[in-house]
């Protein structure tokens, strides 16, 4: 799962400690799932867009070719 | 104080318990362990208030679930195979009374014995379960490098 968090923090001028505690996460929450290293949960997932003001599919990008089960 | 950090002084006060145990066994005092198991346990709760982390979030859930789930898969199957071959060993009854030469003998591991490396077992098990919560937490970005 893609993610635009990284420019939407830079359009809004926002560091990753900032958008961790407006929307009640660790900063390496948010690194992570910059990283895309954590794919967020649905209800992340629609906490982050809500701050921005954006639909949630304009912040992440839904990848058809990731399987659905992922062995951990 | 980190969280793996808290683990390992848990695992370190375990196994300290581990040993006083033993002690007490020894010199047949049971007051001994549990005096120091009411005063292992509130260092823990002590220990666990000093750990600097502060907001557990859904990511670090999830590195928690992940690490206990493969610990128990690991564990339980260590712990029950060890535990099958001890019952065995205590309902062993030889079918001659005296063994043939050669053979081993049929008292290996004691009950006392087999206690001991069962409660030995449980404090690896916390352990393990650290080792499985670092490669989680590598694996969900817990060591990323940023890039502010």
């Amino acid at each position: 799962m893609k993610n635009k968090i990284k420019i939407f923090r830079a359009m809004h001028n926002l560091t990753q400690d900032h958008l961790a505690q407006a929307i009640g996460v660790n900063r390496q929450t948010i690194l992570a799932i910059e990283k895309e290293k954590y794919i967020p949960s649905l209800d992340l997932a629609f906490r982050i867009s809500r701050y921005f003001g954006v639909n949630i599919e304009e912040i992440f990008i839904f990848d058809e070719k990731t399987p659905v089960l992922v062995r951990s | 104080m980190k969280k793996n950090t808290f683990y390992l002084v848990t695992g370190c006060i375990a196994l300290a318990l581990l040993l006083i145990f033993w002690y007490s066994v020894e010199l047949h005092t049971p007051l001994l362990i549990e005096i120091a198991f009411i005063i292992g346990i509130g260092l823990v709760y002590l220990a666990q208030r000093r750990v600097t982390g502060i907001i557990n979030d859904e990511r670090d859930v999830k590195i928690g679930e992940q690490a206990m789930m493969r610990t128990m898969q690991v564990f339980w199957v260590v712990f029950c195979a060890f535990s099958i071959g001890a019952v065995m060993q205590i309902l062993y009854v030889p079918t001659f009374p005296r063994p043939p030469p050669g053979s081993p003998p049929a008292d290996l591991l004691g009950p006392r014995m087999i206690g001991y490396i069962q409660l030995g077992l449980l404090c690896l098990m916390i352990f393990l379960y650290v080792g499985f919560r670092i490669y989680y937490a590598r694996k969900y970005g817990d060591f990323e490098t940023d890039e502010e």
